[in-house]
């Protein structure tokens, strides 16, 4: 029964179904956008400055160290234009969330067809997510009855003396509006990762809270400038945010950078001959397929890819290399060796540290966590589990079914004693699932 | 020193009484102690290594918009304060000297907004009006403070060490000038939330979220680049433990090739380079069956070739990390010889990458000056004289040269190893050093020919592609020689 409502989100394919969503809420703004008469001229060379702003920042998208994508000019002058209430000390605008939501979509699909002419990919289900908050963002301000009967955006005249309050509110609905973001970026991400739903939500609020924080300032700044400013406070209230951008871009940089290394650290072991070519790829593909199902945090799904990665860096240190290469077959006492060694090199660098004590533990088998009460990390046990698979298929391409279910039925001997059967369970429904997608490619 | 404190001190003091007669006391309480609990605040927790040479003052924002705000007397007083409370001052004198200019910069900044027609914001309206009579009288009184700011350092480095004034002027004004520039901008934008938009003290959170969340990433920017480099070394040291004659060898090259590029006149770009490839050059060797570095009785063609290897091969492994780019012709070329009979490519004179060049020269004078098993270190003059020996012929004579500068500015101590380091080392062969590469090259004169053909054949190794590690059974494993072959 939990295992069903955990795969919900995956067996209705949100990830495909949030986009369908936007366009439904999209063409039903456009609809009512152009119903609504009391536009003014005025008013359009507004908005179509908005628009501009949001197809720019679309196509400065940015990748965030965990590899999400995000576009925070285009999130932000989004909330600025939802938020907007008067340009220009005297130029009070009412336009509807329908006409907010219809310049955003003009917006973000303009912003997303330089990708598309480069035939590179547009992330389409975090683009619905940006444009879903939007929307939320503007009904919220526009046509939710606070106080008084009134929205947000009457209740502005009343404040006039305390504009602190004001801009509180701007954040507050700033801010549920990026939570509405992340929720719907989590249904996506648990969704095509097969990852339970409220893990992938406290990591997405996590990993967005700093650029969220910048980005509910940033449009409130932009709405409050409005006023003495006019239109003109729309991109030069963005430069605190393009400096945020910078930042965030060289951080995600570096991060990728790091990545490149330990990927590149772990053909050491394959070009010195003592593992077979893209052992330490693979493994750490199953590795992260598998943590992301047993719901580990990002954080730690990085140091078990980075682990896994690693997981045989400590053959370097032996004089000649294991037949094949493969440490599943050695014995348990070059196993344990291999494992430290390994743990010793990656510690020296002093910042790894959460990986080392995965690879000291990856070679001991389950059983001492219930014999003796030990506790193994999960990330080294998974290791241990998606080493094995890949030491006993191998790389064959021929006979490859009958390798995978020999490798199995090996792993099942192990079962309780060697290996840990809930990551036995999850490497069984990683491995139904790629045949799942072979099978209908 | 302390007259010249002394005398920053006083113009401070002038300035602000200066100021207080000149220009009405400020009055706006709200801002003075908003304006000063930001300014405590940025400087109780300011980090002193934001990272990666970037620089970024939350106070000079807060001194700047303090100065049209609340006037020069109120930016002074929020300057001096913030700035005594500083973590990062190390004296009292030197608490002094910042309070001062503090003060100072706050005083003149502010006066100088108002003589150059800066507005008061209640009589400013419309857009036109904001960036003519607020924004292009702060930007002035912006560049007055960045000039304050820098002639007084420049004052001060002039006593501590006594650099040229105008040399370190130049040098702060290219650095923080464009920083400074950002700082008017947020002021402005500060400025305008505050009076104009009637938000009043709460702009305050809406200006710095942003610029906090900014400098939140580039705080992690930097820790994350130290993890990066500490991770790379001490995985260097990994593939250094399969050959003990090589401990420690890739950190002494990379510091010996960085000074060597100094006389060389390389530039940022290209020395970073060079480190990297300094650092990365034998990461190959991992390739070499370890049998191979040890100094064989008989040598076979396809041994020779094996270890020859070894620099294509730290190319394969290094060529998906992306920033390393500059560095991989580095790497391959490590080995090649100026009069075109090195290895993997036989190139000649400057068709050698200059980095290789200088990894070539610096890699033999590491080893020459290393214990051997066989043989004491060389002193390093005795070491300069071998390398000189092979001007012209095994090296580059600029770099050479280069070597020769460096070694009259710098120490370098020999690599001196103990019984027990020297024993490990026995019968290992040292491919980086001159004098024993010679040797194995004498007694098997005929394979010369086979490793690297005279003139400028594009890739002898791959021609022949030979597995260089037997250690591996399966056929479809590693092969290599494919790899190599790939550009």
């Amino acid at each position: 029964m939990r295992s069903a409502l955990r795969d919900l989100p995956s067996r209705l394919r949100l990830h495909r179904l949030l986009p369908v969503l936007s366009i439904a809420v999209a063409a039903g703004a456009v609809a009512a956008a152009v119903a609504s008469p009391q536009v003014s001229l005025q008013d359009w060379g507004i908005l179509l400055v908005f628009a501009v702003v949001i197809a720019v920042g679309e196509v400065n998208r940015i990748v965030l160290p965990g590899g999400r994508e995000t576009a925070p000019m285009s999130l932000a002058a989004g909330y600025a234009l939802a938020m907007t209430w008067e340009v220009g000390e005297t130029h009070r605008v009412e336009f509807t969330a329908g006409v907010v939501v219809a310049v955003t979509t003009v917006g973000m699909l303009a912003g997303a067809v330089p990708a598309l002419l480069r035939r590179s990919p547009v992330r389409a289900d975090d683009l619905a997510a940006r444009f879903l908050s939007v929307a939320v963002a503007a009904i919220l301000f526009r046509h939710v009855v606070v106080w008084d009967g009134q929205p947000l955006l009457t209740l502005q005249e009343s404040w006039s003396s305390t504009r602190w309050v004001t801009a509180i509110s701007m954040v507050l609905v700033s801010g549920i509006a990026l939570f509405v973001q992340a929720f719907c970026v989590a249904l996506a991400t648990a969704s095509r990762d097969h990852r339970p739903f409220w893990r992938s939500l406290v990591d997405e609020v996590r990993q967005g809270a700093g650029l969220g924080a910048a980005l509910a300032a940033s449009g409130t700044l932009i709405a409050l400038a409005e006023r003495p400013m006019g239109v003109v406070a729309l991109p030069v209230f963005l430069i605190p945010l393009v400096l945020t951008q910078f930042a965030i871009r060289r951080y995600a940089g570096i991060r990728e950078t790091y990545g490149q290394t330990i990927r590149a650290l772990s053909r050491l072991t394959e070009i010195g001959g003592y593992t077979r070519r893209d052992h330490p790829a693979r493994v750490a593909a199953l590795s992260v397929a598998m943590g992301r199902d047993l719901g580990m945090s990002d954080r730690d799904t990085l140091d078990l890819e980075y682990a896994a990665l690693l997981h045989d860096i400590g053959q370097v240190a032996l004089r000649e290399p294991i037949p094949g290469g493969a440490t599943m077959m050695a014995a348990p006492a070059d196993q344990d060796r291999i494992a430290r060694d390994g743990a010793g090199i990656v510690r020296q660098t002093g910042v790894l540290d959460n990986v080392a004590v995965i690879l000291e533990s990856q070679s001991k088998p389950y059983r001492q966590v219930r014999e003796l009460g030990e506790d193994l990390p999960l990330a080294s046990r998974i290791i241990k589990v998606a080493n094995a698979y890949d030491d006993l298929v191998g790389e064959a391409r021929a006979r490859r079914a009958r390798k995978h279910a020999s490798a199995i039925e090996r792993i099942h001997l192990g079962l309780g004693y060697e290996y840990d059967p809930r990551v036995v369970e999850a490497l069984i429904r990683v491995l139904d699932r790629r045949a799942a997608v072979v099978g209908a490619g | 020193m302390s007259l010249y404190v002394a005398g920053t001190c006083l113009a401070a003091v002038v300035s602000v009484v200066a100021a207080w007669v000149l220009v009405e006391p400020p009055r706006d309480v709200v801002a003075i102690v908003t304006m000063l609990i930001l300014g405590l605040l940025s400087s109780v927790f300011r980090e002193r290594d934001v990272g990666s040479n970037i620089t970024f003052s939350f106070l000079s924002i807060i001194i700047i918009t303090s100065a049209v705000l609340i006037g020069p007397v109120g930016s002074a007083l929020v300057g001096a304060i913030s700035m005594a409370f500083d973590r990062g001052g190390r004296s009292a004198i030197a608490r002094v000297f910042n309070a001062s200019m503090a003060g100072l910069q706050g005083a003149v900044g502010g006066l100088v907004y108002l003589a150059v027609g800066g507005a008061d914001l209640s009589t400013v309206h419309g857009s036109f009006d904001l960036l003519m009579r607020v924004g292009l009288p702060l930007m002035v009184a912006d560049v007055v403070q960045m000039l304050i700011n820098a002639l007084l350092l420049a004052g001060i480095v002039r006593l501590s060490s006594g650099t040229p004034p105008r040399r370190f002027l130049v040098q702060m004004i290219t650095n923080s000038g464009v920083a400074y520039i950002g700082y008017g901008v947020i002021a402005f934008l500060f400025v305008i939330l505050w009076g104009p938009a009637d938000v009043g003290w709460f702009s305050a959170v809406l200006i710095l979220a942003p610029l906090y969340v900014a400098r939140w990433a580039f705080v992690q920017y930097g820790e994350e680049q130290r993890a990066h480099e500490r991770t790379l070394s001490a995985l260097v040291t990994a593939v250094e433990t399969k050959d003990p004659s090589a401990a420690g060898h890739s950190g002494r090259i990379a510091r010996l090739a960085e000074w060597m590029a100094e006389p060389l006149s390389m530039g940022t770009q290209e020395v970073q380079a060079l480190v990297y490839a300094a650092m990365l050059h034998d990461v190959g060797k991992v390739g070499v069956p370890t049998r191979l570095l040890r100094r064989p009785r008989t040598w076979t063609p396809a041994d020779v070739e094996a270890l020859t290897h070894h620099s294509a091969l730290g190319v394969v492994l290094v060529r998906e990390i992306e920033f390393l780019n500059g560095s991989l012709a580095g790497i391959r070329h490590h080995h090649e010889r100026w009069d075109g009979l090195g290895y993997p490519d036989g190139l000649a004179g400057d068709e050698i990458p200059l980095i290789s060049r200088v990894i070539a020269v610096a890699d033999a004078f590491d080893a020459l000056t290393t214990d051997r098993a066989e043989r004491p270190a060389f002193a390093p003059q005795q070491a300069l004289r071998q390398i000189e020996q092979r001007r012209g012929r095994q090296f580059d004579p600029h770099v050479v040269a280069a070597l020769a500068t460096v070694l009259e500015r710098h120490d370098w101590p020999i690599t001196s190893a103990d019984e027990d380091e020297l024993d490990r080392m026995r019968g290992y062969l040292d491919h980086d050093d001159p004098i024993a590469w010679e040797q194995v090259w004498a007694t098997t004169p005929p394979l010369r020919p086979a490793v690297s053909g005279p003139g400028p054949t594009p890739h002898p190794v791959a021609d022949e592609p030979s597995p260089p590690h037997p250690a591996a059974g399966n056929a479809d494993d590693v092969p290599v020689a494919e790899q190599v072959r790939a550009p």
